[in-house]
C-alpha cells in the first residue's frame, strides 16, 4: 500500500486556510471530562488570534468549562477532492471584558459569523453571550493527499 | 490626543449597554453589536 503524501502547510497556507472558513470545533477539558463544540470565529493573522462568540444559557454545562482562563484548542479542517487540509491552535482562552472593548474587537466580531440564536429559543436578551479571545501559542497545519490507489 | 467615551451605546437586540468614542460608534455601525452581532443604527446612540 502506498502512503499518502503528507506535508506541514506553512505559516501562510495556515492563514489561507484559516480566511477560507469560518467556522471549527473548540475543546475544553476539565480533569478527564472533554466538552467540545462546534463555534464560529474571526482570526486575525498579525496576531495568531481568534475572536469567538459563545453563547450560553444558566443551565449550560458549556459555563463549567468556561471558567478561570482554561486551555484550549480549536480545529479547522477541510476537503478539496483528494487534499485533506486541517489546522489546529492551542493556546488560552480569555474572555473580553466588555468595559475593554476596542474598535479592532469591533471589526473581528463583525468578521466572525453570528451564532444560530434561533436554536436557543430565547430572545438574544435572555441568552448568556459572552466574548472570547484564543491567543494561539501553538498554530500547525497539515496536508494530505489521498492517492488514487486508496480510492 | 485622547479618544473620550462621548457615546452610551444600547443594542436593540441584546441590551447590551457601554461607553463608546467616535471610532467605536462607526465601528459598531458598520460592523453590528460587537455582543450579538445585530445591525446597529445611529439610533442605538445617545450622547453621554
Amino acid at each position: 500500500m502506498s502512503l499518502d503524501q503528507q506535508t506541514e502547510l506553512s505559516s501562510d497556507a495556515i492563514d489561507e486556510l484559516l480566511a477560507r472558513h469560518e467556522t471549527g470545533v473548540l475543546t475544553l477539558a476539565r480533569s478527564d471530562e472533554p466538552y467540545a463544540i462546534p463555534i464560529s470565529y474571526g482570526y486575525d493573522p498579525e496576531s495568531n488570534r481568534f475572536y469567538l462568540r459563545l453563547v450560553s444559557t444558566p443551565e449550560s454545562e458549556k459555563r463549567q468549562f468556561l471558567t478561570s482562563s482554561p486551555q484550549a484548542r480549536l480545529v479547522i479542517y477541510e476537503e478539496e477532492g483528494r487534499t485533506y487540509r486541517s489546522v489546529i491552535a492551542e493556546g488560552t482562552l480569555n474572555q473580553v471584558d466588555p468595559d475593554e472593548m476596542t474598535v479592532e474587537h469591533i471589526v473581528q466580531y463583525g468578521d466572525a459569523k453570528r451564532p444560530l440564536f434561533e436554536i436557543w429559543g430565547e430572545t438574544k436578551r435572555n441568552l448568556d453571550i459572552q466574548l472570547f479571545e484564543l491567543d494561539a501559542e501553538t498554530l500547525s497545519g497539515r496536508k494530505v493527499v489521498v492517492d488514487e490507489d486508496e480510492e | 490626543m485622547t479618544d473620550s467615551a462621548d457615546y452610551t451605546f444600547e443594542c436593540p437586540e441584546c441590551g447590551e449597554s457601554m461607553m463608546v468614542n467616535a471610532s467605536m460608534r462607526d465601528a459598531l455601525i458598520d460592523n453590528g453589536c460587537v455582543i450579538c452581532g445585530s445591525t446597529v443604527s445611529q439610533q442605538s446612540f445617545s450622547t453621554a
